[in-house]
């Protein structure tokens, strides 16, 4: 048995709310020694609310953000940006569309008003719309050669189907060929406002003075959506109990992700699941890599994890090995699932990853950026308030037992989909005792 | 090799107060044994970061044993005599940490992150492996496969990782950069278990090593020991040096990729000076200006102007002999390879003729210092960086003081560099060529 844990506070800086008049909430986090500052501006509004036909249009729109604004042109906006050292740009992910922004502190109230500008007067000008376009096909086009990428892709679909955590957020050829201005414009214009959203800045800031500003740039902001829209259920994996292969005839070795219905963050079982997942698949001496490993030398690389969304979650295995072993791999990764559900881990294991857990956890808290992010993700999923400081208790109140019944409760019995990328002529007859076989095209995926 | 500078030469720059601070709280000191020791104490969170640098990479193999500084790195996780096979990892996580490795041309790095109670553990496992690896041929068979399936990943079945291999033999036909750092697949199935030992008793000594600890710790402390965990460790003999007997290229080379893919893509390198030559800093301008966001000169003429690329990718890292100043273009669907070859040399061409503007040079300084800012925000970060200035300068020092090496650099400078560096007779092409038929 290991010792009790004793475990030095941490030490988390002054984290400010503020509510302008719009209800933009700003939360201000002061912080140095460094000259640096992180901002990000989180608006719930993500790829799940894109309309039918048009996934993809929010990280579209909020990529163009900065190819033209306020009557600026992208050259322009990106010289300004680059030439202080600075990173800002927009994008989506399933649930929110992010504008962020990382500069030396002393050019941060220029490259906030530069931020306002791409916010509020994003100007979505036709020929940046056009080369966005094309570029943005070609990289699509591109991708379909990375067997890691081909992999995550299918299983998106093999797990999601029409459900809209589904839509991936580069988007889909088909609706990135048919996004007209009009679509960006409406995006903006609906999707976007105060009350939904909240800014974080963090780093080396005076936290009146920047709450000044930020009225003075975003106080005006009006109008978007007041309530954000729910997201539907979902069913499970689309396609449970079957095989997907992607045919990549020129590979030596298949990518395998083995895929499950999760749960949705803030969870009551979090605690115990994330415990129980290093256990299996998480850090560097997890069962995964034991047996796959270091017994067997059949990968270089295997992991288990949980991807917990606001109204739904995911369990993915992921490895890969030469073609000849991939029968192999399969079983010893099925085997291992089935053995934690059946029986859970034991205590020395637990134990041994409580202290791992809570132990690394303060790193996550290193930079501006990271502590934005903790932060926004307390916000945005309604987390307890003591998240981050309560975090490393939590962990260490886990014991085998909650960890054993949350792994007979989550993890999967029968409803898994398998995908697979390599060579499908070889692989079919390989791997038809899992479940019926599909074989798709990489441009299928496209 | 270079003795630790006294610290009055640090006075000698003056750093901007963030990275003053830094150097003032650096505490250096060096064993009997030649282990050398830099302390970076930083109460931001209760983590800390141990780095071991072995100054032993690639660069010592040589042919039949290629991959075999990479095949070592992994054995160095099997097993010493007080913690034997798996222990290592096992004792650190059950500790609060985790534990990587890397292995480059040049150098083999050993890190860990952990909470800050675990440090005397941490010390103890790191100076079990130094003092008495272990080398299993049961533990050698299983390494082996588990690194025949990272060069499947990672070049076999990988398209960049192809075409540098392929780039490597191109620009280097005497130096042992010539080969890959994971090795030729021949190599990595027949490398022996005396080689391994071998390799441990000639490059694992501690003269041959420098520990480098961040975060929240008692210096004084660990020092102590250090000291202890380290100090009855022999030294080992002299390293053997590398000879650097490659010949002055005299024409542009090329080769080829035949491979499945969408569309063609290159990678164009030059061989460029040493890590510690002044000109590698200006070189260092130049991949900015070149590569490094949306207003940079390559991403708007290739990516947005001509659309013949999706994305511009400068590589120039810095190593202990000439190493490669790199361009990487990932072509569009169709796009044809002769424009953008013509159309990067064309940029070249006039970086070499008219140099940068004064706005772009300010630019480049700008980015460069941020970046050097924000590689010392973590505890990992600090003591990766501050340990691969050293490594590669002779000293932390230097590093901290780029900035202000950067800020002396002109476009005369840059002029020259372009002209003396980048040009067509020194010039090695790798061009990936689509073999379904995908292409117009």
């Amino acid at each position: 048995m290991t010792a009790a844990l004793k475990l030095r506070p941490l030490k988390l800086p002054p984290h400010e709310k503020r509510k302008l008049g719009n209800g933009l909430m700003l939360h201000l986090v002061p912080r140095g020694p460094l000259p640096l500052v992180a901002v990000r501006l989180v608006m719930r509004g993500g790829s799940v609310w894109d309309p039918a036909g048009r996934a993809g249009v929010a990280d579209f729109a909020a990529r163009l953000f900065r190819r033209g604004a306020g009557g600026r042109t992208a050259d322009e906006l990106s010289e300004a940006i680059d030439f202080v050292g600075a990173a800002m740009g927009g994008y989506a992910n399933e649930e929110n569309v992010v504008l962020s922004l990382s500069c030396p502190s002393r050019h941060l109230e220029p490259m906030l008003e530069l931020m306002g500008l791409l916010l509020l007067r994003p100007d979505f000008p036709e020929a940046e719309l056009e080369l966005s376009r094309r570029r943005t096909l070609a990289q699509l086009q591109n991708e379909l050669d990375d067997p890691g990428a081909l992999a995550e892709r299918a299983w998106a679909r093999a797990m999601w189907g029409t459900h809209p955590y589904g839509h991936e957020t580069l988007g889909q050829k088909k609706s990135i060929e048919s996004m007209t201005r009009a679509d960006l414009v409406d995006f903006h214009k609906t999707r976007l406002g105060p009350v939904l959203a909240h800014l974080y800045v963090v780093g080396d800031i005076d936290v009146d003075r920047i709450t000044t500003v930020a009225d003075r740039i975003f106080g005006g902001w009006k109008g978007g959506p007041e309530l954000a829209p729910q997201v539907p259920d979902w069913a499970g994996p689309e396609r449970s109990g079957q095989v997907i292969i992607v045919d990549k005839p020129e590979q030596t070795q298949v990518q395998l992700r083995i895929g499950a219905e999760g749960v949705k963050r803030g969870h009551v079982d979090h605690f115990p699941l994330t415990v129980m997942n290093a256990v299996l698949g998480g850090g560097f001496t997890s069962r995964l890599i034991r047996e796959i490993r270091v017994k067997r030398g059949l990968s270089y690389g295997a992991h288990s994890a949980f991807d917990m969304m606001g109204n739904a979650g995911t369990f993915m295995v992921g490895s890969f090995t030469k073609t000849e072993s991939i029968n192999t791999l399969i079983d010893v990764a099925l085997a291992e699932v089935k053995k934690m559900r059946a029986k859970g881990p034991t205590t020395l294991e637990v134990d041994t990853m409580k202290r791992y857990i809570s132990g690394l956890y303060p790193s996550r808290l290193e930079t501006n950026e990271a502590v934005a992010g903790s932060i926004a993700d307390v916000q945005h999923y309604g987390l307890p308030e003591d998240w981050i400081t309560g975090y490393r208790d939590r962990v260490n109140a886990v014991t085998a037992k909650d960890a054993a019944r949350a792994a007979a409760t989550h993890l999967f019995d029968a409803k898994r989909v398998i995908v697979l990328v390599g060579n499908a002529q070889t692989l079919a007859p390989k791997v038809s005792k899992y479940g019926h076989v599909t074989v798709v095209k990489p441009d299928e995926l496209e | 090799m270079p003795k630790a500078t006294p610290r009055s030469r640090t006075s000698s720059v003056k750093l901007p107060p963030a990275l003053g601070a830094i150097a003032d709280s650096i505490i250096e000191a060096k064993l009997p044994n030649g282990l050398r020791i830099r302390l970076v104490p930083n109460a931001g969170v209760p983590t800390c970061s141990y780095y071991t640098f072995f100054k032993v990479g690639a660069r010592n193999e040589r042919p039949g044993i290629t991959g075999i500084s990479h095949l070592f790195e992994h054995m160095m996780f099997n097993g010493a005599k007080k913690y034997g096979p798996g222990m290592f990892d096992k004792v650190l996580e059950s500790n609060g940490g985790s534990s990587n490795a890397y292995t480059s041309n040049d150098l083999t790095v050993y890190y860990e992150d952990f909470m800050a109670e675990a440090l005397e553990k941490v010390i103890d496992l790191e100076s079990d492996r130094m003092r008495s690896l272990a080398v299993t041929p049961k533990m050698l068979a299983s390494e082996r496969q588990v690194v025949m399936e990272e060069r499947r990943l990672r070049v076999d079945n990988e398209i960049a990782g192809m075409m540098d291999e392929e780039l490597g033999a191109l620009v280097y036909k005497a130096h042992p950069y010539r080969w890959p750092v994971i090795g030729w697949m021949g190599d990595i199935e027949n490398i022996k278990r005396e080689d391994c030992l071998e390799y441990f008793r000639t490059y694992y000594a501690p003269n041959n090593a420098t520990i480098y600890v961040a975060g929240d710790f008692d210096p004084k402390q660990a020092l102590a020991l250090i000291r202890k965990a380290y100090g009855n460790i022999k030294a080992g003999p002299a390293v053997p040096g590398v000879l650097d007997a490659e010949p002055e290229q005299k024409g542009e080379r090329r080769a080829n990729v035949h491979y499945p893919a969408q569309a063609h893509s290159l990678m164009i390198a030059w061989r460029g000076p040493k890590g510690d030559d002044p000109d590698t800093f200006i070189l260092d301008v130049v991949q900015y200006a070149l590569s490094v966001g949306q207003s940079s000169r390559l991403t708007k003429k290739l990516v947005f102007e001509l659309e013949l690329a999706v994305g511009v990718n400068v590589d120039w890292t810095w190593r202990f002999d000439p190493g490669t100043f790199t361009v990487g273009l990932e072509l569009k669907a169709g796009g044809d390879p002769a424009k953008a070859e013509a159309a990067l040399y064309g940029e070249l061409e006039r970086l070499a003729k008219d140099g940068l503007d004064a706005r772009e040079l300010e630019k480049a300084k700008n980015n460069l210092a941020g970046t050097l800012m924000r590689e010392l925000a973590t505890n990992s970060g600090r003591a990766h960086a501050l340990g691969t200035y050293e490594m590669m300068l002779g000293d932390w020092r230097r590093g901290l003081a780029l900035p202000t090496a950067y800020e002396g650099i002109t476009s005369e400078d840059v002029k020259r560099v372009v002209a003396k560096y980048l040009g067509r007779e020194r010039r090695n092409v790798v061009t990936l060529v689509p073999t379904n038929g995908a292409e117009a």
